[in-house]
Formats: structure tokens, sequence, C-alpha cells
């Protein structure tokens, strides 16, 4: 570099982005030139982030994030690990009073162009995820993707993540990264110049920023006092002799909208998001590498990373011991040298953890790899910094309905009484806990982990609600990126809901965002759902997501007055789905035993809506249970079900009830069929079921009536009708057999409530595999 | 690859098969030595996996799970002892033999681990007749493998280690942990040299007979090896075993074609795992382990048949023969799901597999 300095040319430091070896020997490098201005690859209109991104307060991991207002929403991302080759020379400059810049396109001429990208994708038949910032992302089968292909055929190893590693990562001599790093990016240009797809958008770049440093020597800067840091593989370009960008070029690029902003990170969405650039598959590891390299100790990384996993093994229960430690930090430098390096790699140290640690199975310590490699670590930002106008509005609802002390770390209860209180004298107080419960809904709906709804206790309360608000930086970033939605926390929620409306799916789906705009307090989005639900609502056509849809607008219903929003649209609809439901159902009980568990599901839930609902047509719902119950043709354990519920709102009489019994169980019918219809019977209302005794009488007839195999094909059904019957239940029912077989009650109760022996087990599982073709 | 060997051995030991390639790796070596071993660790790797020592083609031993085979050699450089765990077939003694052959040039220090294994074989016994007549003497003793690799600082095998009473297998312990024996009929204490190290294999199928102890497992470092990952590995392990034991057992007949070693895996991975190679179709597994071991043998033993019988070629009659002795261990459950293999995968697959097909159906008239 020394002789590139002497011709006056600024220093260009090829790095790879989150590399820690790139930020140790960027940072010595630093050091010993002492650069009077830093430009770093990054959205040039981001530059007036980068005070906040070093402040004090600051504690990477944050990202850079920009994003366009208008729908469909594009968004770019910067994510700054404490490893990051750029956030380091970021913190030089500004530790040292150094001028530091970011130098590539502005965000809003990226966001146009993964926007012009798109549209170009969809016409073509290439599908490529273009909302992705970095052009260095690998998209689909492009050159550069066969070449890291061969690249790791001609490592022999298992990527090239492990070969960068092995060659880069730990090299401490600065000169020796630097000429690495450019020698590969120089390399891979070569091999894949012109055949990417986004090589025209790699020279518009490069123009770009050749252009910055240009601007930079007319400032007055000389050339050898500008330090370039960029990815590897624009090294090259920066270097070559096209020229800069002009004013006229720059003036014709594209550009959208676009509002940035600072958010915090974590490491685990670092591992999460696959790809050069943007993530890092093991950011915790590389962490430490990074402080092995500020600690000069190249053996820490292997140290740390073997004692830690032991730690996590230990913690959980599972016992290592130091030897084993010792023997895998051994195991795993002979495996670094039999491919010819003297420090291991984090495959190396992971066979060797799963080899000693693990007893060869890697399934053993997976959850402390996962720990080890990726961990827990969440960054964070200063208060107030680079707020988006979403978390000013969270923040602001936050003080106004007091709940500023529910954010902190630790799980804290809410118990909210939803109806007006009338002892105090303003509205707005009246109703603070109406208008809490509006604002967490919308927090629930937006899927921001800060709020958790618990059920209530009583369960038919419509003016309880108990939350659990838990904080945590995690929350911070759901907030920061339901941005993307809307200014407003209620913007973003019904901008949301309309997504899910507009993504179609069945009407209970529907439905739910139904209940949903009205636990959120949003009548705009209840008008919006309710047209959506009543067009679909025209074609359904399953009895079960009709039932659950009713179950769900009967339940919007019942809240009544208590959250003061006109419930009067729905009325119309509902009616309409109770009709069609009455209507559809007894041609969907003609089915088999696996679609009638789901049809009970059904029948009960559209009972409860007419049992909530008075105004609905009760008439027409008995008349349809009594048709169901009453024919013979449809599947038997729902007529059974049928009759339940028709005995329990009374409607049958116990005579009814009795002939029915015995012509359902009669000698004549399948056993198997008899022994159905008496589960579906049994489902509901035990306790008035057990109490009479005519009943059992009965069945106990109908037992003694049938032979051998009947009476096997019958156990089976009936085994499994009483399977989830409870102690007390059974024994009330060792008590009537007693009675009626005029046995001790006692012994009775023993034989049903007793473990099975071997033979009998033997027996029901030979049932159990029963052919009942016939 | 050996020459035929004019040799009435039934089986000779690896070293002596492979013999040439051993010589041109040792000949070839540019890497440090660890003490006691023949060749570097890089070398034993290149032996094991296949590649070229100077102009020698290496033949490859062990195919597919290259990674494995670097984590055991490197346990052995860190002198602790290995253990190799897996299904039936999956060539756990097959590669401690080549580790033991490339390593030493000796593989046959081993120790059969059975229910009847004692202590005294896996330490010392004695000559009785001499012990009697002379008193205890370094000449009446008999040393076990384990006893004369230490001596020699070599590496000793225990096969179907699980399959010793567990106070056989603890007797390892001391000898792993202190690394000497003491004799104390001799009042000597024999401590092990330099590059001395263990062997063991173990079958998970085995796990419940004599579960081995956590404080052996310890002075262990396990590695398990998988069924082989694709058909592809699976066919080339096939390919080349059966070439190498055709040559030593003189089986008269051709070598299989792509196609049958194909059919054969197939089969056997379908079967083995319940499910058709596309993953659509699922179908019932059978009782045997039908690992890659016994497909190699399936198809030897096919040629004995072609090569005894028939016209040296192997044709579907024999490989059916093979097959369905293969597959159907217990007779009425496997005879079944043979048969329902037969039916619903093997005859809708075309014309390809029409002729094997129907001589399946008719051994199961």
């Amino acid at each position: 570099m020394n002789t590139a300095a002497v011709r006056g040319v600024p220093t260009v430091f090829g790095v790879r982005h989150l590399s820690p070896a790139g930020a140790w020997n960027l940072l010595q490098l630093l050091e010993e030139k002492k650069p009077r201005l830093v430009l770093v690859e990054g959205p040039s209109d981001l530059t007036d982030q980068l005070p906040h991104i070093i402040r004090q307060e600051t504690r990477p991991p944050v990202a850079m994030m920009a994003y366009t207002k208008k729908l469909p929403i594009r968004t770019i991302l910067y994510p700054l690990a404490e490893y990051s080759p750029e956030y380091q020379a970021i913190r030089w400059a500004f530790e040292n009073k150094r001028e530091c810049r970011l130098i590539d396109l502005p965000s809003g001429v990226f966001l146009a162009i993964a926007e012009a990208r798109q549209q170009i994708d969809q016409e073509g038949e290439e599908n490529i995820s273009g909302a992705e910032s970095d052009s260095d992302e690998e998209n689909g089968e492009s050159a550069t993707v066969t070449v890291y292909q061969r690249l790791d055929e001609l490592s022999g190893e298992d990527g090239h993540e492990t070969f960068w590693e092995r060659t880069i990562e730990h090299t401490c001599i600065p000169e020796a990264y630097l000429q690495g790093a450019r020698e590969f990016g120089k390399q891979l240009r070569e091999l894949t110049q012109g055949r990417e797809q986004d090589w025209a958008e790699t020279l518009v770049r490069e123009a770009y920023m050749k252009r910055q440093i240009a601007d930079a020597v007319e400032e007055g800067f000389a050339p050898e006092d500008i330090f370039v840091v960029t990815g590897s593989y624009h090294v090259q370009g920066l270097l070559d002799d096209t020229p800069p960008m002009t004013d006229q070029e720059i003036a014709s690029l594209p550009r959208l909208e676009a509002e940035k902003t600072l958010m915090p990170y974590s490491y685990y969405r670092l591992s999460s998001r696959s790809g050069y650039g943007a993530g890092n598959r093991a950011p915790a590891y590389y962490e430490l590498l990074w402080e092995g390299l500020t600690r000069r100790k190249p053996s820490y990384t292997a140290y740390s990373y073997l004692s830690r996993i032991a730690a996590y093994q230990r913690r959980n229960g599972n016992m290592v011991s130091s030897a084993e430690v010792i023997e895998a930090v051994r195991l795993a430098g002979v495996l670094a040298e039999l491919h010819g390096y003297s420090t291991p790699c984090l495959r190396d140290l992971r066979d060797a953890a799963t080899t000693c640690m693990g007893h060869g199975n890697f399934g053993e310590i997976a959850q402390a790899v996962a720990d080890t490699e990726i961990g827990t670590r969440i960054g964070a930002l200063p208060d107030g910094v680079s707020r988006t106008s979403i978390q000013s509005d969270f923040y602001r609802l936050l003080a106004d309905l007091k709940l500023d002390k529910y954010r902190s770390v630790t799980a804290q209860d809410l118990q909210l009484d939803l109806r007006e209180k009338l002892t105090v004298k303003s509205e707005k107080s009246a109703f603070l806990d109406l208008r809490r419960s509006f604002f967490l809904h919308r927090l629930r709906v937006l899927g921001i982990s800060f709020v958790q709804k618990q059920q209530t206790t009583q369960d038919k309360a419509t003016w309880a609600e108990h939350w659990v608000l838990r904080w945590s930086p995690e929350a911070e970033i759901e907030i920061v990126e339901a941005a993307l939605k809307g200014e407003t926390v209620a913007a973003a929620a019904s901008l949301h809901m309309k997504e899910t409306v507009e993504a179609g799916g069945n009407i209970a789906a529907i439905a739910a965002v139904v209940e949903d705009a009205f636990c959120c307090g949003m009548p705009e989005s209840v008008a919006y759902a309710t047209a959506a639900l009543q067009k679909m609502a025209v074609d359904a056509a399953d009895v079960n997501e009709i039932a659950q849809t009713a179950f769900r607008l009967s339940t919007v219903l019942r809240y009544g007055d208590i959250r003061r929003l006109d419930s009067g649209p729905l009325l119309p609809i509902l009616d309409q789905l109770f009709l069609r439901a009455c209507l559809l159902l007894p041609s969907a009980c003609l089915c088999d035993d696996g679609a009638a568990a789901m049809i009970v599901k059904g029948i009960d839930q559209l009972n409860q809506v007419a049992l909530d609902q008075e105004q609905l047509d009760q008439e027409r719902w008995i008349s349809t249970l009594g048709q169901v119950a009453g024919r013979d043709d449809l599947n038997t354990r729902l007529s059974g079900f049928a009759a339940a519920i028709l005995l329990e709102r009374g409607k049958i009489s116990n005579e009814q009830l009795s002939v029915e019994v015995e012509r359902r169980l009669s000698k004549g019918v399948p056993a198997e069929l008899g022994a159905n219809w008496f589960a579906g019977l049994s489902m509901k209302n035990r306790y008035a079921l057990i109490a009479r005794m005519s009943l059992w009488e009965s069945l106990d007839q109908y037992l003694e009536t049938l032979d051998d195999e009947e009476f096997k094909r019958a156990l089976v059904f009936l085994r499994r009708a009483f399977a989830d019957f409870s102690a007390k239940e059974k024994s009330d029912i060792a008590e009537n057999l007693g009675e009626l077989w005029q046995v001790n009650v006692q012994q009775v109760s023993e034989m049903l409530g007793g473990a099975l022996n071997k033979d009998e087990k033997k027996l029901l599982d030979e049932l159990d595999d029963f052919d009942f073709s016939f | 690859m050996a020459e035929k060997t004019e040799s009435k051995v039934q089986r000779l030991p690896a070293e002596q098969l492979f013999q040439k390639e051993i010589d041109a790796l040792i000949a070839a070596e540019k890497d440090p030595i660890p003490t006691g071993w023949k060749m570097s660790p890089r070398s034993v790797l290149t032996y094991i996996t296949g590649g070229k020592a100077g102009r020698t083609v290496i033949t490859p031993k062990y195919i597919g799970h290259k990674r494995l085979v670097e984590i055991a050699i490197s346990t052995l450089v860190t002198d602790r002892a290995l253990l190799l765990i897996g299904e039936p077939g999956t060539a756990k003694s097959w590669l401690s033999e080549h580790l033991a052959a490339a390593i030493n040039g000796d593989s046959t220090k081993v120790i059969q681990g059975t229910a009847g294994t004692t202590e005294e074989q896996i330490r010392y016994s004695w000559n009785y007749a001499m012990l009697i007549s002379k008193g205890p003497s370094p000449e009446a003793m008999l040393k076990s493998p384990v006893y004369r690799a230490m001596e020699t600082g070599t590496i000793a095998r225990m096969e179907e280690i699980s399959r010793c009473a567990s106070e056989v297998q603890d007797a390892l312990i001391s000898i792993l942990s202190e690394k000497r024996i003491s004799v104390p009929e001799l009042g000597i204490e024999l401590p092990a040299q330099k590059g001395f190290s263990v062997i063991a294999t173990a079958n998970t199928r085995d796990k419940g007979v004599n579960e081995m102890s956590a404080a052996l497992k310890r002075r262990f470092n396990i590695v398990v090896l998988p069924a082989p990952a694709d058909l592809d590995s699976e066919m080339e392990i096939v390919q080349t075993r059966v070439a190498q034991l055709s040559e030593s057992l003189d089986l008269n007949a051709q070598l299989p074609a792509v196609e049958v070693v194909e059919k054969v895996c197939t089969i056997f991975r379908e079967l083995r795992s319940g499910m058709t190679l596309d993953g659509k179709q699922k179908l019932k597994p059978t009782s045997g382990v039908l690992s890659t071991a016994e497909a190699i043998s399936l198809l030897a033993n096919s040629m004995a048949l072609a090569g005894s019988f028939g016209d040296g070629t192997i044709t579907d009659y024999d490989l059916a023969a093979g097959l369905q002795g293969a597959v159907v261990k217990d007779d009425d459950k496997d005879g079944a799901a043979w048969k329902e293999y037969l039916e619903n995968i093997m005859k809708k697959r075309g014309s390809r597999w029409l002729g094997l097909y129907q001589e399946c159906k008719e051994l199961n008239r």
C-alpha cells in the first residue's frame, strides 16, 4: 500500500461484511495510516445517522433501515455488529475526530432499483427476491453461485464459509488481509464479470462511489489521506480508471421517496437472514473470534466456544467433564492440522464437540451449539434516536394510557374492566380500560410480542380482560417493522387487517378479522371486513366453516355495547349464515367417522350460537336437529349427538328417549352403528344420562342379545365412547350397573376403574386390528 | 488393488490385500508422521477415502462420509480410543480394519467381543501347562492383542464391544485411562508405548444387550456411522466392494451391470426406509436390516450362482433368488410386505423392471 500512497491513490480496504478479522486488521491499518477522511460503503443519505450509531448508549447489533412510504413497501437493511468492519471504521473515525461519510448510492435509488428489478422479474420467468438490499447477494443460479459451488468442491470443505474462515478469518497481519481479500474479490470479479444479473447495478454503484471519492479530493483531502472501506468485490472497480459519475448521470438515476431510521437488531435476526452481507450464520461465534483477535490470543476462540458448550450442557443437567472439553480442544486442533491449518475453524470445533461431548450425536448438543453460535444478544439504541413515527405514537399512547410502568423486562399482569367507571368525572378516565384494551388489541393484531392476551377465568365475562405485558428489545424491533404498515399504531393495525382480508382464505378467517377489528375498536375496519364477509358468505358451502364463522360473529355480538361500537350490520349476516347452516347440516351428516368428529364441533358451536342469539330462528334449529337425530341414513354418532342436544334443551321426553334407545340398539342394527350412536349420545350432559336408569337397562339388555362376533364389534366402539369419562362418572355408572345386576357396587367399580391385566390388554389390542369389512 | 494372489487363504487381511497402495503412500509421504505410525494422518485419509499417491491410484475404501473419517483419524492422533457405532452393515469393522492397516500396517490384533469373552482375553492369560511346571514366567504368559499393542505402541481392535459382559468391558477402563497393565504374578508393570490406541465397534441394534457404562464411554471418542446418504453413494460402495470380492473369491462371473446394482440398491433403500425413493409412496418395511453389506453379499451370491450354474452374467432369475432370501427373513410378515412391494411398486416401474418382477413373482407363487 505504501507504493500506492506515493502515487496519490486513496487506500481502498476490501472487506467481507461482518468479518471480525476484517474489522481488526482494518483498525490496525487505520492506526498506522491515520487518514483524515474515512469513506464507507453504505447509502450516502444515511450519513446523518452515523453519530447515533457511535453514541455511547448504542449497543450493536443495530441496523440502518430505509423504506418506501408508498405501497407496496420496500426496505433495505444494513445490519452492523460490533465486529462489522464498517462499524469499527465509523467508530475509529469519530473517536479520532476524523470525518466519516457513507458513499454508496442514496437509499431512494436502491429502492427504485429494487422495484424496477422486481417488475422485470415478474415479466420474465426468473423470480428473484429483489426486495433485499445488498446487490452483492446472490440470487438464483447466478454466475457467482457457480463460482462458489466450484470453490466448495475444490476446497473439499462443507462450504465456502468454512473456506473463508480458514483462509482469511484467522489472519492477524493487516497487509495480508488486505491483499488476500483484494485478490479474492478480484478473481471473483474476473470470473463473474458481466454475467451477473446485477452487473449493471454494480457498475452504477461503483461510478457513484468514485464520484464521491473525487468530490472529496476536490474538497481538499489529499488522496493518500482518504481511506475507503468497501466490499472486496468492489476494490477493483474503485481502483480502475473508468470515469466517475457525472452530475447529469446522477440526476437521471431513478429515485423513490424513502424514510430512514435506525433500529436495534438481534443476533437471532442476523443468523436467520441468509445471504452474504445481510447475515451471518453464527453471529455469537464470530463475536468470539473478534474477542480472540482483540485479545491477541488466537486460541481464545476455540477455548471459549468449547467451554461455553460444556457450560450450557451442565446447566441443563448433562454431565460434561473438563477432560472431555480438553479432548475436544485437542481433536479440533488435529482436525485443523489435517487440512493444513493451525487454528480450528467453526466446523472443526463443532465436530469435535459432537464427538467428545455429544457422544457422536449432534442432536445431544444441538441446543448448546445454537446457544453458543447464535446467541441471544440484542442491540440497543439510546432513547429518542431516530424514532419512527409509529414508535413516537406508541410511546405517546403508552404514556397517555398510563401503561408506562409495564415497559419492563419482567412480565406483569394487567386486569382490565371494560365497563364505564361511573365514579370518575371525565369521560376519558371513565373509559380508560376500554381504550387500553383497544390499544393492546391493536398491538396483538400487529403481532408485537409486548402483549399477551390470557384467557379470562370467567370465560363468559365480556367485560373483563387479562393481559400479560413484558417488554423486550425484540418488541421494539417489531414495532419499527410495523412502521412499514403505517404511521401510527392504529393505521398499521388497520392496514394489517385489510391485508389479511385481501389475502382471502375462508370465511372463518375473515370472521376472525371482524372480531379483531371489534376488539381494536376500529369501526372502518369492521365495516370493511364485514362487507368482505358478506360477499364470501354467499358462496360458503362448508358447514364447519359456517359454524366457526357464526360462532365468532356471535362472540362479537355478545360484546354488545361494552365496546361502544354498532354491531348492527352483523345481524343480517349471522341470520344468513345460520339459515344456510341449518339447510346444509343434514346432508353434511352423511359422512364417515373422521369427518364426523369435525361436524360434532360444528353442531356444538351452532347450538351455542343459537343459545346466545335469541333472535335467530330457534324453531328451525330444533327441527334441523330433530331431522339429524331421527334419520337412519346419517352417521349414527352425529344422530346420537343431535339427540343429546335435544335432550339437553328439553326437547325430548324420557319416553321418547327410551323408544329411540331401543330402536337404535336393537338386534337387527349392525353392532358398531348402535355403539357409535351411543357414543354420540354420551358426548353431552353425561350427568343426565347417568341419572337415567332406564337407559342403562336398555343398554344392558341390548348387549345380552348380541352374539360373540357382534359383541366384539360393539365393544370396540363402546370402549371408545367411555374412554373420556371421568373416574367419578365411571363410578356412578358402576353404581347403576351394580344395582342392575344386583351385585356389590365396589366390585363393579374396581372392575371398571382398574387397569387392564396383560391378557385383557392383548385381547383389546387384537381388537384394534379388527377387520370391519362386511 | 492387489494382483490375483495364488494364496489359499480365504480372506487376506487388509494390509496384505492393499500392500501396494500402502507402500506407495509411504513412499510418497511428505507430511510429519506421528510416533508409532507408518504414515501421516493425511495419507491415512487418502488410503481410506481414495486419491493418488505418486502415480499409484488409491481405491476408496470408505465412501460417502469423508468428514467422519477425518474425525476418526484425528481421534487416533490425539491417542484417544475410538468407538465406531452404527447399524449393522454400515462398515464399522471394515473401517476399523483399514484404519489399523494404514496406521500400523497390521490389522490383526483383534478381540472379537462375544458373550463368552473373558477379562483374560483383554489383558493376558497363561499357558497353564508351563505355569504349573515352571511357575510364572514371561514365557508362560499368553499376551492378549491389547497387551501386544501396548508393548509395540500400535492399535488394537475390539469388535462388537457391547456384546461382552459389562465387567469385561470395564477391564478396558483402567487400560485406557492408566495406559498400563500390571502383572502382579511377575511383579512387572507394562506401560503402553506411544502410538497405542484402541478402535472398538458397537452395534446400535445391540444397544440393550450390554449397555456400555458411562465411565467407559467417556474414554472413547464416539463416531456414529450412518447408512449411505443417497442412492449414488450406496451404488458406488456396492460396486467397489463387489469388484474386490469377486477377485478374491474367484467368482467366474462378470461383474454386475450398473442397472443390476441400481435395482438392488433401490429395492434395499426403499424397503429400509419404508418409502419410495421419490418419497411419494409409503410402503411396508421388512424386519431385516437390509444393510449395504447385505446388498454386497447378495450380489456376490448372485455372481456365484451365475458363475457356477449359468452363463456367467447375472440374470433376473439369479437376482430374484437372492432378493427372496435377503428380504424375506421372518416368513409371514416379510413375505406379505415383499409381495406388496412387488405388486404396488415394482410392477408399476415399467419395462426395465418387468423381467425381475416376473421372476420374483414366480418365486412367490
